[in-house]
């Protein structure tokens, strides 16, 4: 004999279904975007990526051999290592400073120079990565300011051309990084602080600590999600780096600056190598993957 | 937060710096655009006699209208596409809660893990079928889906953040799900919609791996895109290629001083939840 | 009850979400990709030029103006034809050519370095019914040569695909006001006087060569240096992808070692590997360097720039009176298989080897040979420009049966791929001569290979 709530119920869920139903009709042109270009490009990736193809003629199924090939190959090992180098620029520095940077502009009052500065420090997130990488190549050259200024303050022994130089040119490449990103950071996290209870920092004063203590106890772990949240975009944006190495020194000098970017963009195209071009995208996504899952996971645990 | 005297100018000091080392590549920028075109500019200096007829040369030669019409056209379509497509997305994710959107949710959410280079490959032998490439339809239509992610994410961070009741009052007086939609939601989510079009405005303007990649003729390129055109064209001249490169980022800069309130004021609005 | 229907229900979700991943997955891998050639255009081979109005589209580098001055020219001669030139980078070219052929509206005429595998793919138009026709026969062979490829895929011999725009040929400029501070009154004619005078201007703090390597143009050098110690025919079945051909010679490792021990002598700007071609063209021109390797195509602009105070020569042999080899090869360009004009397209090309404006416009805005009929008149040139020099030098390199094609040509992906770097290695003394060679070689196997 079922009880009296059942045809509630049963009327419940079936308005709940029709809701469902018309809720989802929101979804559908956002979905089509999103599976057209994305999902169903990343399936054919994979498709190409067992196969040996140059991209018009026909093509052989070769199975694992590109991705063995991704693994083994110095040159694409290289671009990797430098690829994660990289982090160190975009992710490291960036997201450090953008804390102190935050930090002393939310203590400073606020007004015309606190907002002039958080411009100031977005503008070269807004420019395009291209044009940032022709601004530093000119900085960077053996007739450029940076070696101006060396020039003047009598490190003259230490000027070169900073991108051709084999020692110099990835930290080099990496500083344009971290000048684009910084400011992202420092925005970012100055919106977070803004969030973080201010008598908790008048209790940690009156126990008399000093403004590194202050730092440390409060306002980083404060920031926790602003920061998992901005290592992930940072060290997505080393791996997958691209404008800015294409247009200061396309990799070299030698291999020294050599990233996943150029390296795919060069096998797929001026080497038509489709199969192990898309191999090696697809490498490239699962690096990123291992190395965002795992911050995602922290911040969410911490948070807890 | 209190701090003392010491600390304050320290901090001022640094902050200075910090500031100072921003700039300085732009002003460097322009400095090597001022200096006479056919001259090869040594470092940081300010010339006497201020070259601005490069800029009008960089225009001409680079085709820097046509280009920036292009652009234009791109962004026209991809900017309020995007919007609509988000913004119904984010909704029926963040306040319908209808069923699986948990799984959506985290659907949209490894797209933002996939990097460009990963699916440019692919990307253009699909845009190549679909017989639109090398048009500026071959930038438009991926970057709508390729801004999907990001975009319903942070429309559903704001939906999520908008309190069930006012849905459910406007359901009790007899609105259908679309006109609660229509006039109440919509006027609650102007801010993050507009920081949402300011950073797609930003990101389809500076769009550079796309275009490169899929169309041919530089000049039906965004102007980023066609920048490398422009290394190409003026490497005998760093005047000319700076005074190019800056006539491209005068309009993003301009765009975000003029938005820079409806920006920052969003990002405050705690659009960045986990 | 209810609760593990609803349990079970959802534990299939994701399962049943898998399944179908799973199996779509094994679908697409199972079906291959590609093998969809385009079909090439099957027209009539006719000489006469269409009344119709027509647009021909080029697809060309930045930074040579060539193309468009001969466009401007035969639309004034025939106004029912115009031209719509689209230039781009040469790395962005290079990487974009096959896709732009495979296209369905690819460009009537492409500028083409590397054939690569646009002639198996069917992707550029086999050029022989209009060779035929115009009678192409009458043309030097020798310069036709590298552009033809045979059924196996191998260049230099079969039908032909690609004509040039111009022949160059390379060889080293010497600026005459340095030289005279230095007491060196006549281009050196063997390596061992190129030598002295490399030293002589190390000493006196003169920069000896004025090279650039970012984008590796720098191989100007070092691929002259091997010419003069390795076999020309063994380099150019290398650069052919003639089976069996290697580049591990002990002519190029002698080559690249002498390349090597000028870097380590200082003889190159401490800054080559951020110096890019028109830099180290422009520094070359305002002064900087004694020696600049080049090619004919720089002669015109050094000449408006220098004046008399330059000079052009071949590169030294190794022996006094020895045989001179310098890089030369086709402005070479091809016509798209799928071009609906190929009719008018090739009578462009035709026009520009055999039309006497045509050919004065080649040489004078690259200072090129303009190919076509040897025994069809010779552009003027002004007498003791570096124009004349370039034509002379061609000719004595005909005569000598000296040329050889750039090796950056060998297959599409070895000069950004390898020679690029490993040669930014050898002028910064990195690698020796011997690892550089061998290195490149082994790119070379593995892309002819996979």
């Amino acid at each position: 004999m079922t009880s009296p709530i059942a045809p509630r119920r049963a009327a419940a869920k079936a308005a709940a279904r029709r809701g469902t139903l018309s809720g989802w009709v929101f979804v559908i042109p956002a979905l089509i975007a999103y599976g057209t270009f994305v999902i169903y490009p990343l399936v054919l990736g994979i498709q190409y990526s067992f196969y040996k193809w140059n991209g018009v003629g026909p093509s052989e199924f070769v199975g694992l051999k590109n991705y063995i090939r991704v693994f083994t190959d110095p040159t694409l090992l290289a671009s990797i290592g430098n690829a994660f180098v990289l982090i160190a620029f975009f992710t490291l520095i960036p997201v450090s400073a953008g804390l102190v940077l935050a930090t002393l502009i939310r203590s400073m009052k606020p007004g015309p120079f606190s907002s002039l500065s958080q411009t100031i420090l977005f503008l070269p997130q807004i420019i395009p990565l291209a044009a940032a990488g022709i601004a530093w190549s000119w900085m960077y050259a053996q007739t450029g300011a940076i070696n101006q200024v060396l020039n003047a303050v009598g490190l003259g022994a230490l000027a070169r051309p900073w991108l051709g130089d084999f020692q110099t040119a990835l930290p080099a490449v990496g500083l344009i990084g971290s000048w684009v990103l910084t400011g992202l950071c420092t925005v970012l996290f100055l919106t977070g602080i803004g969030k973080i209870d201010q008598s908790l920092y008048e209790a940690v004063r009156l126990d008399g600590a000093s403004w590194w203590r202050e730092f440390i106890t409060i306002t980083i772990p404060g920031l926790r999600q602003e920061i998992a949240v901005l290592v992930t975009i940072t060290i997505i944006a080393a791996l997958s780096s691209f404008d800015i190495i294409y247009t200061t020194t396309l990799g070299g000098p030698g291999r020294a600056t050599l990233v996943p970017g150029i390296s795919i963009y060069r096998i797929g195209f001026t080497q038509s190598n489709v199969g192990l071009a898309s191999a090696f995208g697809i490498v490239l996504m699962i690096l990123v993957l291992a190395c965002v899952l795992p911050i995602q996971r922290l911040a969410r645990a911490s948070s807890k | 937060m209190i701090v003392n005297k010491t600390e304050a100018i320290l901090g001022r000091v640094i902050l200075i710096v910090v500031l100072i080392a921003t700039v300085i590549p732009l002003v460097n920028m322009l400095s090597a655009a001022l200096q006479p075109a056919d001259t090869n500019p040594t470092g940081l200096t300010f010339t006497t006699d201020p070259q601005w007829i490069n800029f009008v040369t960089a225009f001409e030669k680079g085709n820097v209208w046509r280009l920036m019409g292009s652009s234009l056209f791109i962004v026209v379509f991809v900017v309020p596409i995007s919007l609509i497509c988000a913004t119904l997305a984010g909704y029926a994710l963040g306040n319908l809660r209808i069923r699986g959107s948990r799984f959506l949710f985290i659907f949209f959410i490894l797209g933002l893990t996939i990097p460009f280079e990963a699916l440019i490959i692919p990307l253009y032998y699909e845009v190549q079928g679909m017989g639109i490439l090398n048009t500026q339809w071959a930038v438009i239509f991926p970057l709508i889906g390729l801004y999907m992610p990001f975009s319903v994410i942070w429309m559903r961070a704001h939906f999520v953040g908008v309190p069930q009741e006012l849905s459910e009052a406007a359901r009790v007086d007899g609105a259908s799900r679309w006109q609660e939609f229509r006039s109440i939601q919509l006027p609650l989510a102007r801010p993050a919609l507009s920081a949402l079009a300011i950073l797609l405005f930003l990101w389809t303007w500076n769009q550079f791996l796309l275009p490169v990649v899929l169309i041919s003729d530089p000049l039906n390129r965004t102007v980023a895109g066609a920048l490398t055109f422009f290394q190409g064209q003026y490497s005998s001249s760093i005047p000319l290629l700076n005074a190019g490169a800056l006539i491209i980022i005068v309009p993003t800069i301009l765009v975000f001083v003029i938005f820079q309130r409806q920006f920052i004021q969003a990002l405050l609005q705690g659009a960045v939840k986990g | 009850m209810a609760i593990s229907r609803t349990r079970a229900r959802l534990a299939r979700g994701p399962v049943a979400l898998t399944a179908i991943a799973a199996t779509a997955l094994l679908a697409l891998t199972a079906c291959a990709p590609g093998g969809n050639a385009p079909v090439a255009n099957d027209v009539e081979v006719s000489t006469e030029l269409t009344t119709d109005d027509v647009v021909l589209t080029i697809a060309d580098e930045t930074g040579f103006p060539l193309t468009d001055e001969l466009a401007a020219e035969f639309t004034k001669q025939y106004p029912n034809v115009t031209f719509n030139v689209t230039r781009d980078t040469f790395q962005n070219l290079t990487a974009a050519a096959p896709k732009l052929l495979a296209s369905d509206t690819p460009p009537d005429l492409i500028r083409l370095p590397t054939i690569g595998d646009t002639v198996q793919d069917g992707l550029i138009a086999n050029l022989d019914p209009w060779a035929e026709a115009y009678g192409w026969d009458k043309w030097s062979e020798a310069q036709l040569a590298p552009l033809r490829v045979n059924e196996d895929g191998v260049r230099g011999s079969g039908s032909l695909y690609q004509l040039g725009l111009g022949y160059s040929i390379t060889g080293i400029y010497m600026n005459k006001t340095l030289a005279a501070q230095l007491g060196i009154d006549e281009v050196p004619t063997t390596i061992a006087e190129l030598e002295d005078d490399l030293a002589a201007a190390k000493a006196a703090g003169i920069l000896p060569i004025m090279a650039g390597d970012l984008d590796g143009v720098v191989n100007f050098v070092v691929q002259a240096a091997m010419n003069q110690y390795n076999d020309p025919n063994e380099m150019m079945d290398w650069i052919l992808n003639v089976p069996g051909a290697t580049y591990d010679t002990p002519g190029n490792v002698k080559g690249a070692d002498l390349v090597r021990s000028w870097a380590d002598k200082g003889y190159f700007p401490s800054d080559i590997n951020a110096i890019d071609y028109a830099s180290f063209v422009s520094r070359f021109q305002a002064g900087e360097g004694l020696f600049t390797f080049n090619g004919n195509w720089a002669a015109a602009d050094t000449q408006a720039k220098m004046g008399d105070n330059v000079d052009f020569f071949l590169v030294p042999t190794a022996e006094e009176g020895g045989k001179h080899v310098a890089m030369g090869a086709a402005n070479s360009f091809s016509v798209a298989a799928g071009s609906k004009h190929l009719n008018e397209i090739v009578y462009f090309l035709n026009w520009i080897h055999t039309d006497p404006t045509a050919r004065q416009i080649v040489t004078d805005v690259t200072g090129a040979a303009p190919g076509g009929d040897p025994a069809q008149e010779q552009p003027t040139v002004e007498a003791g420009s570096l124009i004349e020099k370039a034509l002379e030098m061609s000719a004595v390199i005909g005569a000598e049966n000296g040329q050889v094609d750039f090796m950056a040509n060998a297959t599409a992906g070895i000069y950004a791929g390898s020679i690029i770097p490993e040669s930014q290695l050898l002028v910064t003394g990195q690698i020796t001569g011997q690892e550089f060679v061998t290195r490149v070689q082994d790119f070379y196997a593995q892309e002819l290979a996979g």
